[in-house]
C-alpha cells in the first residue's frame, strides 16, 4: 500500500487462553493523515482489533504482526508499551462517564495525562489542558476544567475525553464508538471534530456500526464480520459499490431517510456465528444468498482493483 | 379512524429540591387513532420518554387529562387502571431487563394471562411465539439463552400477551445491530397489519421513524414543536429544529452542514419565548419574548414556530 504505514496489522489472532479463537486473521493498514472506519455488528471483532492495538488485552494470546510505525507491538513489553500508549497511541471509549474517574475533575485527569509523558509543571500543565478545551469547542474551558465528570452533558463529557486522548499529540487516534451514546446534533459535533484531528496529520482508526458515521468522518473502511476483515477499500468505493454480500447486506437493511418508503426492509437471516461454531470456510456462507460449493474454502482478502480487497469467491480470479 | 388515545395540555413536573422544577412535559395534546403508529422523536431529554410513559398510565400527570377509548384514565389508582392496562401495554429498550431470569420464556408470558383470569394460556402463548417469528419450543427456555434479537421479539410477544388495543415502544430497536433491527422493524409492521394494534414508537433514530411511523411528533424540552404526517415532516420539515436534526444524521450521499450550536438548553430552567430560540438559525427577536403555540400547517399538521419554514 505506497509508503510505509502508520499502523500495519497483518493477519492478527487472538485466542483465548481455552483455544477459542476470537479473531481469525485481521489485516489492514492506516495511513498518516487517514481514518479508517472499522465496521461491523457486535461481536465481530472490532473492538477486540482496537484493544490489541493499544496492548489492553491480557491474557489473550496474539499471534500475527501489529506494526506501529516500525515497530511491531504483539508481544511487547508492557513497559515499553505503557510508554506509547497515551503519549503516540491515545484511545477514546463509547462511555465518557466511566472513562473518566468520578472523584476528580477532569482538569485534573488531562493534567495527570500530560505530566505523565511531558515535563511540564502543575500550572504549565493546566494551561495546556484548558488551551486543548478550548480547541475542541468546550465554552468556558478554565472554568469546564473545575468540573467533575457527572457536572457535564454527554457531549462535553465526550470532547474532554477527545481533549485528554490528544494532550500529547498522538500519531494514531483509535475512537471506539465515539458517538453511539450521543445524541445526533451532538455527533455531528464530534464528527467535525474529527475530521479536523486527522486534517492536522493524525491517523484515526474509528470503530463505529454506522455506515453514515464512516462516510462523514472517514476516508477508508474495513467491514468486519465474526473475526475477519472481509471487505476494505476506500470509503466512497465501498459505500457506493459494495462487493461483498455482508456488506451489501448491511447497506441495503438501513431504512431510507428520503425516497420511497419500502414495505419491507432487506435483512439477513440468522446470525453471525459464535467463536465455537463458526464455519471453516467462507464465516458468511451460512447467511449468504450466493452461497455455492466453493464457499466451503475460506477466501483469501484478495485485491480486486488499485486499493479494494475483498474475501470472496464470486471475486476470485 | 377513530381516536383511541388522547393528551389534554397534559403537563409533567418533577421537584427537584431546593425549589427547582424540571418541566419534562410541558402543555403537550396529541392523539392516536386506532391501528396507527405514532412516532415521539427528539433530543435525549426532551421529554419524549416522559410523555410515552404518562401516557400510558406508569407516571401520573402533574396536570392535563390522559382519555384512553374516550374514558379518563389519569389521575386512576393503581387498582382501577387494571383492567385498562390490559388493553395497553409497554415494549421496553432493554429486552434483557424485561424479563425474569429465573423463570422461563413460557412462565413470564403467562402470568398476565394467570393475573387477568384468561383461559388456554398454553395455546395463546403458543400463539404469541407464531406471531413473533419464534419455534413454540421456546417457551421452556431462559432469557439468557436468547440473542438479542430473540429477546427483542419475546418482548414484543410479552407486551401482546393480553391482546393490547396499543403499544408504547420506548426505542424498542436502538439497541440492535443494523441487520437484527430490520428484523423487528418489519415484524412491528407485520403485528400492525395482522392485530391492527396502535403504537407510539419513541425514537431518535429518524431512519427507522420514517420506516415506522404514520406520523410523527416532534419534540424539543417537553413541547411538540411539529406534528404531521411521518413522509411530509421529514420530507418537508416545517420547524428549524426538526430541519437541524435531519440535517445532523450522517448520510454517505452529502457532506454535513454545519452543526447546531450548544447542547440542548436544562428543563429547570428552560429559555423564554420559542425554547429552540437560543439554538435556532433563524431566529428573530419576536421569538426570544413570545412563545410560539401549535398552529395548524398544512393537511393534518401543526408546527410551533413563528416562521415556519414551509406555508
Amino acid at each position: 500500500m505506497g509508503a510505509e504505514a502508520l499502523l500495519d496489522i497483518q493477519n492478527l489472532k487472538l485466542d483465548l487462553p481455552d483455544g477459542r479463537r476470537l479473531l481469525e486473521g485481521v489485516s489492514f493498514q492506516v495511513q498518516v493523515g487517514e481514518a479508517l472506519g472499522v465496521v461491523g455488528e457486535s461481536g465481530s471483532g472490532k473492538s477486540l482489533t482496537a484493544m490489541s492495538v493499544m496492548g489492553l488485552l491480557p491474557g489473550l494470546r496474539a499471534s500475527g504482526q501489529i506494526v506501529f510505525a516500525g515497530q511491531d507491538l504483539v508481544g511487547l513489553p508492557d513497559k515499553s508499551m505503557r510508554k506509547l500508549r497515551g503519549a503516540r497511541i491515545a484511545m477514546i471509549f463509547q462511555d465518557p462517564m466511566t472513562a473518566f474517574l468520578p472523584v476528580r475533575s477532569i482538569g485534573a485527569q488531562i493534567d495527570e495525562q500530560i505530566r505523565l509523558h511531558q515535563p511540564l509543571n502543575r500550572r504549565e500543565a493546566r494551561a495546556r489542558t484548558v488551551q486543548l478545551l478550548g480547541r475542541m469547542g468546550v465554552p468556558d474551558p478554565a472554568m469546564a476544567a473545575k468540573r467533575y465528570p457527572h457536572q457535564l452533558s454527554g457531549g462535553l463529557r465526550q470532547r474532554a475525553m477527545i481533549a485528554m486522548a490528544l494532550s500529547c499529540s498522538p500519531d494514531l487516534l483509535i475512537a471506539d464508538e465515539p458517538t453511539t451514546a450521543l445524541d445526533v446534533t451532538v455527533q455531528a459535533q464530534i464528527l467535525t471534530l474529527l475530521r479536523e484531528i486527522r486534517d492536522e496529520g493524525a491517523g484515526v482508526m474509528l470503530i463505529t456500526h454506522d455506515m453514515g458515521v464512516v462516510a462523514q468522518a472517514c476516508t477508508h473502511v474495513a467491514v468486519m464480520y465474526s473475526g475477519l476483515v472481509v471487505e476494505r477499500g476506500p470509503v466512497r468505493d465501498v459505500l457506493d459499490r459494495p462487493l461483498h454480500p455482508y456488506t451489501q447486506a448491511l447497506l441495503a437493511a438501513i431504512p431510507p431517510l428520503e425516497g420511497p418508503r419500502p414495505e419491507q426492509l432487506p435483512t439477513i437471516p440468522g446470525q453471525p456465528p459464535t467463536p465455537e461454531n463458526r464455519p471453516s470456510g467462507c464465516v458468511f456462507a451460512p447467511r449468504c444468498s450466493f452461497v455455492r460449493p466453493d464457499c466451503a474454502v475460506r477466501p483469501a482478502l484478495i485485491e480486486t482493483e488499485e486499493g479494494r480487497r475483498v474475501a470472496c469467491v464470486l471475486y476470485a480470479a | 379512524m377513530s381516536v383511541l388515545l388522547e393528551a389534554r395540555a397534559l403537563e409533567k413536573q418533577y421537584r427537584l429540591g431546593g425549589g427547582r422544577v424540571l418541566h419534562a412535559v410541558s402543555d403537550v395534546s396529541l392523539q392516536v387513532h386506532r391501528g396507527e403508529a405514532l412516532a415521539l422523536v427528539g433530543e435525549s431529554g426532551c421529554g419524549k420518554s416522559s410523555l410515552g410513559r404518562t401516557l400510558i398510565g406508569l407516571t401520573h400527570p402533574t396536570s392535563g387529562e390522559v382519555l384512553f377509548d374516550g374514558h379518563r384514565i389519569s389521575g386512576l389508582s393503581d387498582r382501577a387502571l387494571r383492567p385498562w392496562r390490559a388493553r395497553m401495554q409497554m415494549v421496553f429498550q432493554d429486552s434483557s431487563a424485561a424479563f425474569n431470569p429465573r423463570r422461563t420464556v413460557g412462565e413470564s408470558l403467562a402470568e398476565p394471562l394467570r393475573i387477568h383470569g384468561r383461559k388456554n394460556i398454553r395455546a395463546r402463548v403458543d400463539e404469541l411465539l407464531d406471531q413473533v417469528g419464534l419455534a413454540r419450543s421456546v417457551a421452556d427456555r431462559y432469557p439468557h439463552e436468547f440473542s438479542g434479537g430473540q429477546r427483542q421479539r419475546l418482548n414484543i410477544a410479552r407486551a401482546l400477551v393480553l391482546g393490547p388495543d396499543l403499544l408504547v415502544a420506548d426505542e424498542p430497536v436502538s439497541a440492535l445491530d443494523v441487520s437484527v433491527q430490520a428484523q423487528i422493524v418489519n415484524l412491528f409492521r407485520d403485528l400492525r397489519a395482522s392485530l391492527g394494534v396502535a403504537c407510539v414508537f419513541i425514537s431518535h433514530d429518524l431512519s427507522v421513524v420514517r420506516q415506522m411511523a404514520d406520523r410523527i411528533a416532534v419534540m424539543y424540552l417537553g413541547s411538540i414543536v411539529e406534528e404531521g404526517d411521518g413522509l411530509e415532516v421529514l420530507d418537508r420539515p416545517a420547524h428549524p429544529y426538526t430541519k437541524a436534526l435531519l440535517d445532523a444524521v450522517p448520510r454517505p450521499d452529502r457532506p454535513l452542514p454545519p452543526p447546531l450550536k450548544g447542547d440542548v438548553p436544562s428543563p429547570v430552567n428552560p429559555p423564554s419565548g420559542c425554547r429552540f430560540h437560543t439554538r435556532c438559525p433563524i431566529a428573530q427577536p419576536k421569538c426570544a419574548t413570545d412563545r410560539p403555540s401549535l398552529q395548524p400547517c398544512g393537511e393534518g399538521r401543526r408546527v410551533a414556530c413563528h416562521y415556519p419554514l414551509v406555508a
